[in-house]
């Protein structure tokens, strides 16, 4: 898809994540034991064939920056304009932004207007799946509308607050449109992505934000499609879409990949989900260890026992030490006897021998980047 | 072109048959051939190189090329991708007047003796793309100019018994070479040749010229080259290596090799202290499943694979499926193989990209002070169901 260009935001749901975004961004959050969220986002684009994608980051981009580097394990290069990182006072008016309609209103000049792509999807990385970015294409097209919003059924319960949610008629039109909104679960989810003419976008939102208005869903999407100024097609996702946006999904859907039907809709044939490759030797199984129902990276040795959980890459887990219902990030050390329940461990926490953390699944233990416990 | 003169160039010999891995090369260059989960033999040699500053590798390719040259590509995975010096896959190629295939390790050289030229290097540095071990070859090179040395040997010490399996260096006492035995029969001493040399490139490159000239030559460093090189009263000097090193051309060997990374102390660590690693190229591979039922001791299993059945002693490589019930023990099973429900593998080696069917039994076990027997079944193989593949059957 030559003719599409890919706009990533890469902090929409920072604040509610705590302590986990404190210092990264929401796209490079780890996920599934060797990725960064924002890998699933990339990897739907690269694998439509997108070649030229613009991220926008307001904060805390160093993490980000530092694993997307040129591009190149995804097939985008920084050197041939495939891949731009679009950062505060990048251009003149693009301090941080206030939504986004702001930040498109900002970069159009210097950013969305250079390629000559006709059409743009815009994408956050709050949202792991694997899509067939090609099809959603294809059905925007065929429906004639304006924008297409990608949804997804089964995620709306009357208490998870929504972006964007929408209810459709049996002729699979768009009856209601909804934003911030606890919707009840005949309606459906926004996952964040938009496909749209380059064009009609770059207009609305100069004339949006000449008005004040900054909020995408609220004050684009839904405002225009009420006044009738805008036609929106709904495309529905049958496959697993995981909503990371709150710490408690965010252990949920970690935890979520250990099962079978999961895993096997987020790796599938020919929708390769890529990340920033690095030399780490194969994981070591202990003589002793016992390692049940989980998911586990190269570059870990594990001695000791483990249950329904993750591990990221070159985790140490000593000999007794016991480990169920968690998410271990990379090179954290579990000392000798040590007892973990539900918890999240950020990257490099050593938990020291015979120390016993117990949450519970709505209320995970965090710990933050290098705690010794 | 004006190319930068460069201290080393290393020139890896990746030609070889390895006609004694059996199935394993049959359609793949030796170097090529899967080693500790996710790696290839010439990961090894690659990774030294890199390791120890020389960014200007010759790889010299002859039989079956086609793998290696893919997996080689442009050297990234190695940081190998300059614009100066970089990885560079030499095989034989036609030329105005004649063309040939190498007729030896020295000819593959000689006909490649214009890549070495553009660098204009001090030293050249021979490498086998067939040997497992973790060496600074700077240290190597250092030792080499400090001794002002024309040929410089890495040697190790083996066993007195075995020494008659090897080329052995006989020293002086500040370690310069006098003699040089390939394979004695009643052997002086036990410093066995590691197939690793720095030369003087004006040394080698005189002797190479001659070596091409001598119709009677068999073209190879160790019979030719080397005892011309010393006979002409040269300064050849042995360098003593300490660590681990093996030569991994047989199947009972590869196997050895493979196990040697077993433990929690293993002989040999593929992560050594952290400063040196081996680099590989990488996949982009999901995180592997280790399901409930399984049960996986003292092994080491690579990304991208989903476990359900029992693993002991053994490497498992990216990518590998293994269901229900089954059973791998004392084995190595490289890329991308699929292991079907109640399959029992013992002491055997399966290819890449493999299908074992329900219920196939391969190898069996190893009984104290017999000779270990290992299967070994070649790449993209399917063994049918039920089917039974006996200890030390090659398929």
């Amino acid at each position: 898809m030559k003719n599409v260009m890919g706009l990533v935001f890469a902090n929409i749901y920072d604040s509610s994540l705590g302590q986990l975004t404190n210092k990264r961004t929401q796209a490079s959050l780890p996920y599934g034991g060797r990725y960064r969220q924002i890998d699933f986002t990339l990897s739907n684009m690269s694998n439509a064939g997108i070649r030229h994608i613009d991220i926008v980051t307001q904060y805390n981009f160093q993490s980000l920056m530092n694993h997307i580097g040129s591009g190149e394990d995804w097939d985008l290069q920084l050197d041939d304009g495939g891949l731009e990182f679009i950062t505060p006072y990048s251009v003149g008016q693009s301090n941080t932004f206030r939504g986004k309609l702001e930040a498109i209103a900002a970069i159009s000049d210097a950013y969305l207007s250079r390629g000559k792509e006709e059409y743009i999807i815009l994408a956050d990385a709050a949202v792991i799946c694997a899509i067939n970015l090609d099809e959603v294409m294809d059905a925007h097209i065929a429906s004639g509308k304006d924008v297409t919003v990608v949804v997804k059924a089964g995620i709306a319960n009357g208490k998870k607050q929504l972006d964007l949610a929408v209810r459709m008629d049996d002729g699979g039109e768009i009856a209601d449109m909804a934003v911030d909104y606890a919707a009840p679960d005949n309606y459906l989810a926004s996952m964040g992505m938009f496909i749209m003419r380059k064009d009609l976008l770059m207009r609305s939102a100069a004339e949006c934000v000449s008005r004040n208005r900054y909020r995408f869903e609220r004050e684009f999407i839904l405002r225009e499609w009420d006044e009738g100024q805008l036609s929106v097609n709904a495309y529905e996702f049958h496959n697993v879409a995981l909503f990371n946006e709150s710490t408690e999904e965010y252990f949920r859907n970690n935890l979520a990949i250990i099962d079978r039907n999961v895993r096997h809709s987020l790796y599938r044939d020919g929708l390769t989900i890529y990340t920033k490759v690095r030399d780490q030797v194969p994981c070591y199984y202990g003589e002793n260890s016992e390692i049940d129902d989980c998911i586990v990276a190269d570059g870990c040795v594990l001695l000791g026992s483990a249950f329904n959980s993750v591990f990221f890459r070159s985790v140490k887990l000593s000999t007794g030490a016991s480990v169920r219902n968690c998410v271990v990030m990379s090179k954290c050390e579990i000392g000798i006897g040590a007892q973990l329940e539900y918890c999240i461990l950020d990257k490099d926490v050593k938990i020291n021998a015979g120390v016993k953390l117990i949450g519970t699944m709505e209320h995970p233990v965090i710990l933050n980047r290098g705690d010794v416990v | 072109m004006n190319f930068q003169k460069k201290r080393c160039v290393a020139m890896l010999l990746a030609g070889g048959q390895g006609s004694r891995l059996l199935v394993l090369t049959e359609n793949t260059a030796k170097p090529a051939v899967p080693f500790g989960g996710k790696y290839r033999i010439i990961d090894f040699p690659l990774s030294n190189c890199v390791n120890s500053g020389i960014d200007t590798v010759g790889i010299l390719t002859q039989y079956q090329p086609l793998e290696l040259n893919e997996y080689i590509g442009n050297g990234q995975p190695w940081g190998l991708n300059r614009s100066h010096g970089g990885v560079q896959v030499l095989p034989p190629y036609a030329r105005s007047k004649k063309s040939e295939w190498y007729k030896g390790t020295a000819n593959a050289i000689y006909q490649n003796m214009a890549f070495i030229e553009r660098y204009d290097p001090d030293n050249v540095l021979v490498l086998s793309g067939d040997h497992i071990y973790r060496m600074d070859y700077a240290k190597m090179i250092r030792y080499h100019e400090e001794h002002d040395s024309d040929v410089t040997i890495a040697v190790r010490q083996v066993p007195i018994e075995e020494a008659s399996r090897f080329g052995i260096m006989n020293t002086n006492p500040d370690g310069s070479i006098y003699e040089f035995e390939e394979k004695p029969k009643q052997p002086k001493s036990n410093n066995a040749s590691m197939g690793i040399y720095v030369f003087k490139w004006s040394i080698l490159k005189k002797f190479l010229m001659d070596d091409e000239d001598d119709p009677n030559s068999d073209n190879d460093f160790g019979k030719n080259v080397i005892p011309a090189i010393l006979h002409s009263g040269h300064k050849l000097f042995a360098y003593d290596f300490e660590g681990y090193w093996k030569d991994v051309g047989t199947i009972s060997s590869l196997w050895e090799a493979n196990m040697d990374l077993l433990g929690t102390d293993p002989e040999f660590n593929l992560y050594g202290d952290g400063t040196a690693p081996i680099f590989a190229r990488n996949y982009a591979l999901p995180a592997s499943y280790i399901d409930a039922g399984s049960k996986n001791v003292n092994c080491l299993i690579s990304e991208g694979c989903e476990i359900y059945g029992l693993v002991r002693h053994s490497v498992v490589s990216t990518g590998c499926r293994m269901g229900k019930d089954a059973v791998v023990e004392d084995s190595v099973i490289m890329p991308n193989t699929v292991i079907e429900e109640g399959v029992i593998i013992r002491n055997a080696i399966i290819g890449e990209g493999c299908t074992i069917r329900r219920g196939a039994v391969i190898g069996g076990a190893f009984h104290e002070g017999e000779k270990r027997q290992i299967a070994v079944i070649g790449k993209d193989h399917v063994i049918e169901v039920n089917q039974v593949v006996k200890p030390g059957e090659v398929i």
